[in-house]
């Protein structure tokens, strides 16, 4: 499957990356959440996390800005370490937009106001400019009839793509993407996964957990797929999708592109042992 | 059956504006003053420091389950005894704060816990810093949760302001009494003082709904207060 949406930035991208990943550990009490991580993403790069619930891949996000502790190894983003409690971790945060599943916009703030709070308290802009640079964020998410409305007046849809200029009204380096679509209903899907496409196009990195493969595909550089705590496979989204080589990510993709991928699947599922052969 | 008299009192009623406006004056100050420990204290519950934490969890747990009369009498008579006097208006004052920001203090927990803390995190994730993160996030939540029962605690100010009487402070309650120890016709005061209560703590919930409809326009508050 070619990949149309290729960055402009991908030809002097490849030199330094933007974030660096090294033998991240992440545990919660006993269980080990993150067994080892270590990969790299370039500047430009649209790279999608992908795998059973359960597996690390929120929590990973959540490391790299620094809500969570981290137990092992190392997390760098634009060269510097990231650490949950180190008095850094306000500057890189401000470098990283973060969407989530719940949208968690402020309810006691209009759709503006929740873009402007961040650009005017943190990067001191005046609320001019920033209230300015946030109609333009809407007119990018289809949302500009909607700037005075509460979040409780909106749809989850319309919430997410408030949630999405709200992140990029920091011009952030790099966007992660938590399950951005796993609380929408399902009409409202496709005009955020629309606004994530234009961004990507742009030339934005983006780090996206998703269960969309459609997407993952079609929008995806480059594909993880996580299990048990290990990324088990690395590669292009279509490598991944149609020629997976670990019987974990076959048993996998089968299960979520469902039946017609089911049935026209390389291996029957039901005798791939559940473990990780590959490792 | 009793004999039911107001005009006795009348000659005493000029006296009554100064002893309300008394009232009226340490309930809102003893509400502001306990107000600010309340929000702090309730902040200082969530920090990461066991210090802060124990520090405003007994406070809580002592103040709150000391009777008012006990902390005035403590303040007032007790403290002398150490070589630290107030007037009786500042005792007052002080016990009336100290009391209302133990329960200043639950209520804005209560309101804190209700905060989604998705709300610390997607603020944190925008580089926010904590003071940022409480100042324009949290607290605009919180004060909107904790609005009903803050205007409860308002009225519980008003009412633990007539114990301030026995520091000597000439509140509506101490008019009630001396106006009732000249004429004799305490029925007929104590009915008067009740009414006076009454109007206060409605003209101090009247207050907090236009206030409240004024600070919370989000379509989320739903108009109700």
């Amino acid at each position: 499957m070619p990949n149309n949406l290729k960055s402009p930035n991908d030809a002097a991208a490849q030199d330094e990356p933007i974030l660096k990943v090294e033998g991240l550990v992440k545990r919660f009490g006993d269980t080990t959440v993150i067994k080892e991580l270590s990969f790299e993403v370039q500047p430009g790069q649209v790279v999608v996390l992908v795998g059973p619930s359960g597996t690390g891949k929120s929590t990973f996000l959540r490391c790299v800005n620094g809500l969570e502790d981290i137990q092992g190894g190392k997390i760098i983003f634009e060269g510097e370490e990231v650490k949950a409690r180190h008095s850094n971790i306000t500057a890189i945060r401000r470098r990283i937009g973060m969407i989530f599943q719940n949208f968690n916009l402020y309810p006691h703030l209009t759709a503006v106001e929740n873009v402007t709070l961040a650009p005017v308290k943190v990067l001191k802009e005046s609320p001019e400019s920033a209230k300015e640079r946030a109609m333009e964020l809407f007119r990018k998410v289809r949302l500009e009839h909607r700037a005075t409305a509460y979040p409780g007046e909106m749809s989850g849809g319309e919430q997410q793509r408030v949630a999405i200029a709200r992140a990029l009204a920091m011009n952030p380096a790099l966007m992660m993407f938590d399950e951005p679509t796993s609380a929408l209903d399902p009409e409202t899907v496709g005009d955020v996964l629309a606004v994530m496409e234009e961004l990507a196009a742009e030339g934005r990195t983006m780090l996206v957990v998703t269960h969309e493969m459609a997407f993952a595909d079609h929008v995806g550089d480059r594909m993880l797929f996580m299990d048990g705590g290990y990324v088990v496979e690395d590669g292009p989204p279509s490598e991944l999708l149609n020629n997976p080589k670990n019987d974990r990510t076959r048993q996998f993709v089968n299960s979520v592109l469902k039946p017609e991928a089911a049935m026209k699947g390389t291996a029957d599922s039901s005798e791939v042992p559940p473990n990780i052969a590959a490792r | 059956m009793y004999d039911f008299y107001l005009p006795d009192v009348y000659p005493y009623l000029h006296k009554l504006p100064a002893a309300l406006w008394v009232t009226i004056e340490i309930s809102i100050l003893a509400t502001l003053l306990s107000s600010i420990m309340g929000v702090f204290l309730a902040i200082m519950r969530r920090s990461d420091s066991k210090v802060l934490r124990g520090v405003s969890t007994t406070y809580v747990e002592v103040i709150r389950n000391m009777p008012l009369v006990v902390l005035l009498y403590l303040i007032f008579l007790g403290l002398p005894a150490f070589g630290i006097v107030f007037s009786g208006y500042v005792s007052g004052l002080i016990a009336l704060t100290l009391n209302s920001a133990a329960f200043m203090t639950e209520i804005f927990r209560a309101g804190l816990i209700a905060v989604p803390s998705g709300q610390f995190e997607a603020a944190q994730s925008q580089g926010m810093s904590r003071v940022t993160v409480y100042r324009y996030v949290i607290l605009p939540q919180v004060l909107r949760t904790s609005y009903a029962p803050y205007g409860n605690q308002v009225i519980g100010v008003v009412m633990g302001s007539s114990i301030m009487m026995i520091a000597t402070i000439e509140e509506v309650t101490a008019w009630m009494y001396n106006t009732g120890a000249v004429t004799y016709r305490y029925f007929e005061v104590f009915v008067v003082a009740g009414i006076v209560y009454l109007i206060v703590c409605q003209m101090a919930n009247v207050a907090r709904i236009m206030i409240g409809k004024a600070l919370f326009k989000s379509a989320a508050a739903g108009g109700k207060w």
